[in-house]
C-alpha cells in the first residue's frame, strides 16, 4: 500500500514533509512519489492535519455476489436508461437550437450515470474481478472480424487487470 | 450471464467501459482507465448516427418519448425492480434504485417544467448533472449537496451551451 494526496483536501501544511522517512512527500507535481514510499507506513496519514492523505491498496476484496434475480432487475432498468441515452444523444446530434442541444447533452449525461451505477450494482464493481475479464474475452472474440475495434487495448487490458 | 451479453447495445456495453473506467480513474490506475476509456469510445462510434436536422416539432415529439420512457420507469421499472430484489438483503443494488428513481423523479419534473415553458426555461441560465448519481438540475449555481445522492458541489458538474 502506498500513500496518496488528495490535492483538494490538502491545505499544504506540510507537515507530511516533516514526517515522512523517505522524502517520497516533497514532490513537484504535489503527488506522493509511490515508488519511494514504505509500504504500509502510515506516519503521513495520521499526521496530515487536513485528512489529505489515504493508502491505495494494492489488492481488492472478492466482490459480494449478486443474485441472477437482483442482476437481471438492474440490466434491465439499465436497458431502459440506454434507450433514452440514445434518443437524447440523437436529439442532441440533429438539433440546431443550441438550448435544446444543451437539455439533451444533459439527458446524455444522466442517462449514461444511471446505466454506469446499476451495471456497478449488477457485478462490474471491481474492474479486478473475473466478470470483467470474461466480458472483456468475450467481446474480443465477438469482434474479430471488426478492423476498428480496439484489439490491442483489451489485450492489454487483459495482462493489467 | 454470456446470453444477455450479447444483446447489449452500444450504449449498454459502452455504460459498462465507462464505469469500469471510472473506477480505475479512483483506483489511481490510469492506463487501465485510459484503455477503457478508448473500448467506451468505440461503442459510442457504433451507435448509428442520426443526420438528418431535427426541426423543432421533431424535437418537441423526442422529449415527448423521453417523458413517456422516465414515466415508464417510475411506473413500471422501479416498482417491479424494487420488488424483485426485496428479499435478497442486497443493500448495495437497493441503494442503486433508490437513488436511481430519485434522480429519475427530479428528470421526470424538468421535462414537465420544459414542456410547459420550453426554452424559456433554460435562458439565462445554467444546466447541471451530478457525476456521481446523474441529478440533473436547472440553476445558476448547482445545490451545495446534491439532493440525490450528497455529494458536495464540486462534484455537480456544468453542461456547456454551445454559441448559436
Ligand atoms: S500534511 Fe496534509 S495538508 Fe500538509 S502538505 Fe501534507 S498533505 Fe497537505
Ligand atoms: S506512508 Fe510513510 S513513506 Fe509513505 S509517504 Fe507517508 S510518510 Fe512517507
Ligand atoms: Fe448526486
Amino acid at each position: 500500500m502506498h500513500a496518496v494526496r488528495n490535492i483538494r483536501l490538502c491545505t499544504k501544511d506540510c507537515i507530511c514533509l516533516f514526517v515522512c522517512p523517505t522524502g517520497a512527500t516533497d514532490t513537484e507535481n504535489g503527488q506522493i512519489d509511490a515508488s519511494k514510499c514504505l509500504d504500509g507506513c502510515r506516519l503521513c496519514v495520521h499526521a496530515c492535519p487536513s485528512h489529505a492523505i489515504f493508502l491505495l491498496p494494492r489488492a481488492y476484496a472478492t466482490q459480494q455476489k449478486k443474485s441472477g434475480k437482483t442482476v437481471d432487475a438492474l440490466r434491465e432498468l439499465a436497458k431502459s436508461k440506454a434507450r433514452q441515452e440514445k434518443l437524447a444523444q440523437d436529439l442532441a446530434d440533429t438539433t440546431d437550437d443550441p438550448l435544446v442541444k444543451q437539455l439533451a447533452t444533459a439527458l446524455v449525461r444522466s442517462n449514461r450515470i444511471l446505466q454506469e451505477d446499476l451495471h456497478r450494482e449488477s457485478g462490474f464493481m471491481l474492474p479486478q474481478a473475473s466478470i470483467t475479464k470474461d466480458f472483456l474475452m468475450e467481446q474480443l472474440e465477438k469482434n474479430t472480424e471488426d478492423k476498428s475495434f480496439p484489439k490491442e487495448a483489451v489485450q492489454r487490458l487483459l495482462e493489467l487487470l | 450471464m454470456e446470453e444477455d451479453m450479447r444483446e447489449m447495445s452500444p450504449e449498454e456495453l459502452g455504460a459498462v467501459c465507462s464505469n469500469l473506467s471510472k473506477t480505475c480513474e479512483k483506483q489511481m490506475r490510469q492506463e487501465e482507465a485510459d484503455l477503457l476509456g478508448e473500448l467506451s469510445a468505440y461503442y459510442r462510434k457504433q451507435a448509428p448516427k442520426q443526420k438528418t436536422k431535427k426541426s423543432k416539432e421533431k424535437s418537441e415529439s423526442s422529449f415527448k418519448v423521453l417523458a413517456a420512457l422516465i414515466e415508464q420507469d417510475l411506473t413500471q421499472g422501479y416498482e417491479k425492480a424494487n420488488k424483485t430484489i426485496q428479499d435478497e438483503h442486497d443493500r448495495g443494488a437497493q441503494r442503486s434504485l433508490v437513488w436511481g428513481e430519485k434522480a429519475t423523479k427530479f428528470l421526470k419534473s424538468l421535462l414537465t417544467r420544459y414542456e410547459k415553458q420550453g426554452n424559456a426555461l433554460l435562458e439565462n441560465t445554467s444546466v447541471y448533472v451530478c457525476d456521481i448519481c446523474g441529478f440533473v438540475y436547472v440553476g445558476t449555481e448547482p445545490p451545495e449537496v446534491c439532493p440525490v445522492c450528497k455529494v458536495p458541489s464540486f462534484k455537480i458538474l456544468p453542461i456547456r451551451k454551445e454559441a448559436p
